[in-house]
């Protein structure tokens, strides 16, 4: 895909800029870059089509750093404008909305009807949006239950870069008509086409959590892990926190009345020393009702969401793998790093200091190696690691998707980096 | 244009000569799958033995230009496997390996050929199964299920088959293998995956498929409930969501689908009343428990005229016996049916039922309605007698109550596929462009066009030059999405 280049070495020359100049990872766009702010799918069509070059598609910007740096652009899309219910259809439990709308307001409104989406990743509290969400595939703990976006979402809008505007799926939960195009840009980090509409599907918020903890190393917390996953507990997340040593996080959803003897099951199978959470942790990490955990310690899952951001000057890296796999992937991480991982997914979250370069390096080797999949989310501007793991075996078909559907190769440039 | 020699000999070749059927009386047992209203006998059916020879098959046909057909079981409903005229099947019930059951990472390794069911089987003495259960799930195979994203009574609690598959050895349809999806849910990068899943045999065909396998719930409650009238048990579903409970399970048959059922499996349901629902509920006991209480007293307060609580397996077993019979049973009262799949928004029940029936009236046809009300997915059993000449009629009523779902604002199917028979109604759902856009997904990954052509997407061959009529969305009509 050197057509990017191409493209973007023609639409610059006017402003003298060299054909083979690159920026700095995590540079901010050039100076001369024009923003674009539609406010509704007309606006946001005509201007991917009144703007002649490359353009980035920016959300709220909570995971502008992730992925492969971005090379500069002529135009950013900004679409925190873009926001909004379309329709809310309480007795369906569906709804759709503008694809800039951040999540939390969106749960915030819909819980009105005590429901909600039911996505907990780490940033959806620092205001990420619902087209973001998709476009990162980004999700939390209770992926286990609940799975990513690409599970909640039942329709996409689209614009892709010769201005088509395209829709798959559509306002019913169950429907197979014609190709999921969502799935497409699920995880596509503004490489293909430009989401504006997502329709969702809708769970009743908990009415009750909990979160018992067991202090104790990952390859213990994998072993008890292990027994609470083949006991009929039903967690919605299960998740170990790196420390001194570590703990096993376990929450359990249900109703007020059923949930504490669920809550006393599970600390009977994970032995006198697990602590208990009552009521903590809400659909987002948030509180949902009272708080004041029945040992009066603080939010466990704050730390989990703490260290799934990463923080300034450290490097984050995203991995899937099997769950087995993962006490043997996080063991002898270089000093000072830190992580979370889902016992029950396969998902990892592994933080390193900045110096650690060549740890993430060997990481995205040694999750290949193991059969999974690893990709660099937010790091320091000098960080020289590959944002991505080797491509995938079907990195043709990924190829071929991007020519169809982005032929100039307009949207994104530098996302997929070392794939393109 | 019959196949030549030499392509023949190439895939004979590839697999081996006996594996390579052209005996036509052979070929025609290939001719349709579950909708046999469509017919085509295929110019050779390839029989591989194992996923190598599946590619080195797909790999002759993109030499030649070969079009070709990937089928299962042949239980599908919308034509999905129907032939192609000088094209080749390839059948993939020779592979049918159960590769692997990994009870710590609870997950199973599949050759495509494996039934629904003999997931669940082999996985079961580790308290785990496969969630997807479409009706036919006893015949149905895996890599079917892959192809249609198949559902079943209990996806609204626990989703569809692309909710479940982590990754998919394909042969893509140049015979190159690459792998979709992986380890984990997470994968990095656009979710190939889940374009193929559903995608109905047109993108390449599956060799190899790992499922996520679920914990066995500790408890499952199941009632049946018998109601004055549609609405009335349609309320009920509606109060059970409206409570904040997520059901496994709620089915609803009418009079007609009781009678016929009743008439077959003779599974305890009572003949003659208007509606019957089927709910289960499960999860750990305590929850189940509390939220089977909340049910009762739902399904009481909506004039329920009798509740059967299934109090051993047996009884359950014998409660879904009934239920899943349905389709079959309605032989017993009708010489000929066509069973429809279509969807609703829930809360649009009552009123698409009405419209089903006056339609019916006025066709003089009778229609039997089974369905997953949890998710508004009809399954409307059309009653006609083809030695009395109703065919026609019937096929259009049928056709018609599918574009009523759309004019609702729901979907052409739910479950059972676009395939050959919904292709033409494609345009009632989706625009042009949007139409466009899933065939330059489709070209990506088959762009000479010989992967099970003719199937999901309308084209003039098979729908005339204009394929359908584009007539406004009734969500544009209610101005909740726009044209530009």
């Amino acid at each position: 895909m050197r057509l990017h280049d191409l493209v973007h070495g023609l639409t610059r020359l006017p402003s003298g800029n060299d054909i083979e100049e690159r920026p700095e990872p995590m540079s901010p766009p050039n100076t001369t870059t024009t923003t674009l702010r539609p406010t509704d799918l007309r606006e946001l069509r005509d201007a991917v089509l009144d703007t002649p070059g490359t353009v980035s598609i920016n959300g709220a910007g909570t995971a502008a750093g992730w992925a492969g740096a971005l090379r500069p652009v002529d135009a950013v899309l900004d679409l925190t404008a873009l926001t909004g219910v379309i329709i809310h259809n309480p007795g369906d439990m569906t709804v759709s909305v503008r694809a800039g709308t951040p999540l939390r307001e969106l749960n915030d409104e819909l819980a009105a009807h005590g429901q909600h989406v039911s996505l907990d990743a780490a940033r959806i509290d620092d205001g990420a949006t619902v087209g973001g969400l998709v476009a990162t595939g980004d999700a939390g703990p209770s992926a286990l239950v609940y799975g990513s976006p690409r599970d909640l979402v039942i329709g996409v809008t689209m614009v892709l870069a010769d201005g088509t505007v395209a829709r798959s799926g559509g306002h019913v939960i169950k429907n197979v008509a014609g190709y999921d195009l969502a799935k497409v840009l699920h995880g596509s980090f503004g490489t293909l086409g430009v989401l504006a509409e997502v329709v969702l599907r809708l769970h009743p918020r908990p009415r009750a959590t909990a979160t018992v903890a067991l202090d104790c190393p990952l390859p213990e917390a994998a072993e008890r892990g292990g027994q609470v996953l083949a006991s009929p507990l039903e967690p919605v997340a299960l998740e170990w926190v790196s420390g001194e040593p570590g703990s096993l996080l376990v929450r359990l959803e249900g109703t007020p009345d059923a949930l504490p003897a669920r809550v006393d099951r599970l600390r009977e199978l994970l032995g006198p020393s697990a602590r208990r959470h009552v009521g903590v942790v809400g659909a987002r990490g948030r509180a949902v009702g009272r708080d004041g955990g029945a040992d009066g310690a603080e939010d466990p899952w704050a730390r989990h969401a703490e260290l799934v951001r990463g923080g300034a000057d450290r490097a984050v890296l995203r991995i899937g793998a099997r769950p087995s796999r993962l006490p043997g992937l996080l063991a002898d991480l270089p000093a000072g790093a830190a992580g979370t991982a889902g016992l029950g997914t396969g998902v990892a979250t592994v933080t390193v200091p900045a110096d650690a370069a060549d740890a993430v390096a060997e990481l995205h080797r040694r999750v290949h190696a193991a059969g999974g999949s690893s990709m660099l989310r937010a790091r320091p501007a000098s960080f020289a690691a590959p944002a991505w793991g080797p491509p995938p075996s079907a990195l043709g078909v990924l190829r071929a998707v991007k020519t169809t559907l982005d032929p100039g190769g307009r949207f994104g440039p530098g996302r997929f980096d070392t794939w393109e | 244009m019959a196949l030549d020699a030499g392509v023949r000999a190439d895939f004979e070749r590839a697999l081996a000569p006996e594996d390579v059927i052209s005996d036509p009386v052979r070929c025609r047992a290939y001719e349709c799958d579950g909708l046999t209203g469509y017919r085509v006998v295929p110019e050779l059916v390839l029989l591989p033995r194992d996923a190598g020879q599946v590619a080195a098959a797909v790999r002759v046909c993109h030499e030649h230009g070969v079009p070709f057909v990937a089928r299962g079981a042949g239980t599908g409903l919308s034509g999905g496997a129907v032939p192609v005229a000088d094209g080749v099947v390839i059948s993939l019930a020779r592979l049918k390996r159960v590769l692997q059951v990994d009870p710590v990472d609870r997950r199973a390794v599949l050759e495509p050929g494996v039934t629904n069911l003999e997931i669940t089987k082999a996985a079961a003495h580790h308290g785990l199964y496969f969630a997807p259960d479409p009706s036919s799930q006893q015949v149905c195979t895996i890599g079917g299920n892959v192809a249609e994203n198949s559902g079943g009574a209990h996806c609204l609690k626990y989703g569809f088959t692309t909710n479940h598959v982590l990754s998919l050895e394909v042969v893509l349809p140049d015979g190159s293998v690459v792998t979709l999806g992986g380890d984990s849910p997470e994968q990095a990068g656009p979710d190939l995956r889940g374009v193929f899943l559903g995608s109905e045999g047109t993108l390449g065909i599956t060799t190899k498929i790992t499922v996520r396998l679920l914990r066995t719930p500790e408890s499952v409650r199941t009632l049946l409930a018998d109601f004055p009238s549609i609405s009335a048990a349609g309320e009920v579903v509606s109060d059970i969501v409206s409570a904040g409970i997520v059901p496994a399970a709620v089915e609803m048959m009418d009079t007609l689908a009781i009678e016929a059922a009743e008439q077959a499996v003779h599974a305890g349901y009572t003949v003659g009343v208007p509606a019957a629902l089927v709910v289960e509920l499960d999860g750990p006991e305590e929850e189940a428990s509390t939220q089977f209480d909340q049910v009762k007293e739902i399904c009481d307060r909506h004039g329920c005229t009798r509740l059967h609580i299934a109090g051993s397996p047996e009884e359950r077993a014998a409660i879904w016996r009934g239920r899943k019979a349905a389709f079959a049973a309605v032989g017993r009262i009708s010489p000929d049916y066509f069973v429809q799949d279509g969807v609703v928004p829930r809360t649009r029940l009552a009123e698409v039922l009405d419209r089903i029936a006056a339609m019916g009236r006025d066709a003089g046809i009778r229609v039997a309605n089974v369905f997953h009300a949890g998710d508004g997915n009809l399954h409307p059993l059309v009653l006609y007698s083809a030695a009395d000449g109703e065919t026609k009629r019937a096929e259009k009523l049928s056709g018609e109550i599918a574009e009523l779902c759309v004019e609702l604002g729901g979907s052409l199917s739910g479950e059972h596929g676009i395939g050959t028979d919904k292709a033409c109604s494609m345009p009632k759902m989706f625009s042009e462009d949007d139409l466009d856009v899933m065939r330059r997904v489709r070209v990506a990954f088959d762009p000479d066009g010989i992967c099970n052509p003719g199937k999901v997407l309308p084209t003039p061959r098979l729908c005339g030059e204009r394929p359908g009529k584009y007539r406004p969305h009734a969500l544009e009509e209610a101005g909740v999405i726009e044209r530009l």
